[in-house]
């Protein structure tokens, strides 16, 4: 069960260090649940991309877990980039399930705007090349798009319209002004066919979640959120197919996990998607089944997932709009949304939620999904 | 490399043997010697069967463009926009992630054949693929 939620602001907020900012999210979300420090004996960590530059991921769990004062039962840092925030908050529900500990906290962090460039590493031999960054892996998906399935640059447009008119609604986003079509398009190119607003933004900020058992959930602070069902796929293999970029693991895991909690896609009120690039959320609209291959295009035409339209996505505006949370800020959007807190864009009755994290090389996938 | 920018990652002792081979002009591909499977990047065993029994051929040489990109923003130095960065699918079957040259950006395509070119760059000689047809560059 999910018992608490927290997060910092989410912007430019040097001179403070993603420690710093990790740390006041863990306590936001210890607070929540209604718990003391004391109380944790279980963390597990979700280190950025500039944190694990500059301060190594592996220790990354030691090192806070030392600034926390902690002597846990149960600790890990999980590398699965944009997977890591969902598959930690899994990892979490498989620890206190099997008694390894009782209330785990989960927390992500990052100071990337502290770490220029940190956003655009190249890809080992394939840098040599020119390959650098996350934008251009995904332009290569949004081409492929753009030529099998004649996917348009106003069907990313409607994904990144639609996240900023969501974050409108959102008291912390960090890009709450609306955007027109026409700025979409006007938008400078990054990487072909990719425009800048098509990109995530890049944030620091931190954000936390305490998972505990259901027994102890029942006499905390907050309504408690279910973990209906969990799994992640990957695709390592990378380029042995064209495949990789059409279809993301995400097709794998969404329908197993949706299996799992004995739901299909058209019964989840909610859905967090990640999306680091606009092209990410069509891809996954697909691979979940809320559409068939090829055709998430036309499917968010006319403003399906923007606000008060008939599938709510990313109501909170996502990494998109409301800040670079790595996925933690997806599934604290989920329980927000499945506690019936979350204001001016609360879904009537959200009773369920899906949460989805994508990360590295588009190798890996992981998949939440929530209920109360 | 300081006039250039950061160092680009150098080759590891799994690479290596395909760029010396590209310094002879010679695109190289991984081969299992008992399933037959031909891959890219050059690893420790074959990726399909596990053998560990591998030997080197030579590939043709020609392709075709299986999606690409084309870089607006300078990364590197050395590397200034625009510049194309593409999904290369070989005659052969392996596929890597090279540019494609000797044309405008806006006259790549998804499905176009090209053919190997190899272009000296920095320390390293890079197997760059131009429009098949186009011969030209090799050295
Ligand atoms: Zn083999």
């Amino acid at each position: 069960m999910i018992a608490g939620v927290g997060h910092t602001a989410f912007g430019r907020l040097a001179p403070r260090t993603a420690w710093h900012l990790e740390a006041e999210a863990a306590a936001a979300a210890v607070a929540d649940a209604g718990l003391r420090p004391a109380d944790v004996d279980g963390l597990l960590t979700d280190p950025g991309p500039a944190q694990g530059i500059l301060d190594g991921i592996t220790p990354h769990f030691l090192r806070l877990g030392a600034q926390l004062g902690l002597d846990p039962d149960y600790v890990g840092s999980e590398i699965l980039g944009g997977a890591g925030s969902v598959a930690v908050v899994g990892r979490a529900a498989l620890a206190v399930e099997a008694g390894l500990c009782d209330v785990c906290l989960c927390v992500y962090g990052d100071s990337p705007l502290a770490t220029p460039r940190s956003f655009e590493y190249g890809r080992g031999d394939e840098a040599v090349f020119g390959f650098f960054g996350a934008v251009g892996l995904h332009a290569l998906a949004a081409r492929r798009h753009m030529h099998r399935y004649g996917t348009r640059p106003e069907h990313l447009g409607e994904v990144a319209i639609a996240a900023r008119a969501h974050a409108a609604r959102t008291p912390h986003a960090e890009k709450r002004r609306p955007l027109t079509m026409a700025e979409y398009l006007a938008s400078e190119p990054v990487v072909e066919p990719l425009r800048k607003l098509d990109c995530c933004l890049v944030s620091d900020g931190a954000a936390a979640v305490v998972v505990t058992t259901e027994e102890r959930a029942r006499d905390l602070r907050a309504r408690p959120v279910r973990i209906l069902g969990q799994g992640q796929a990957h695709s390592l293999s990378t380029y042995a197919s064209p495949e990789h970029f059409e279809r993301l693991p995400a097709a794998r895991c969404g329908p197993k996990t949706l299996a799992r909690a004995g739901l299909g896609p058209g019964d989840l009120d909610v859905v967090l998607l990640y999306d680091c690039f606009t092209i990410v959320v069509l891809l996954q609209l697909e691979d979940y089944g809320f559409c068939a291959a090829g055709e998430s295009g036309p499917f968010v035409a006319g403003g399906r997932i923007a606000p008060g339209g008939s599938l709510c996505v990313n109501p909170s505006g996502g990494l998109l709009a409301e800040g670079y949370g790595g996925g933690m800020l997806h599934v604290i959007e989920a329980v927000r949304q499945l506690r019936g807190e979350a204001g001016e864009r609360q879904k009537a009755d959200a009773a369920t939620a899906l949460v989805s994290g994508h990360g590295l090389g588009m190798n890996t996938h992981a998949t939440l999904v929530l209920g109360r | 490399m300081s006039a250039t920018g950061p160092a680009l990652p150098p080759p590891d002792a799994l690479t290596a043997p395909f760029w010396e081979e590209c310094r002879r002009g010679v695109l190289a591909i991984a081969a299992c010697a008992d399933c037959g499977h031909r891959f890219l990047p050059p690893g420790p065993c074959c990726p399909r069967c596990w053998s560990r029994r591998l030997a080197v051929q030579e590939a043709c040489g020609r392709g075709r463009v299986e999606t690409f990109a084309v870089y607006r923003r300078t990364y590197h130095p050395a590397l200034p926009a625009p510049y194309v960065v593409a999904l290369i699918a070989l005659d052969e079957g392996p596929r890597l992630i090279s540019n494609v040259v000797g044309c405008a950006a806006a006259e790549v395509a998804v499905g176009m054949p090209v053919a190997v070119r190899f272009e000296k760059a920095g320390d390293r000689v890079l197997p760059r693929f131009a429009p098949a047809g186009d011969q030209g560059g090799a050295s």
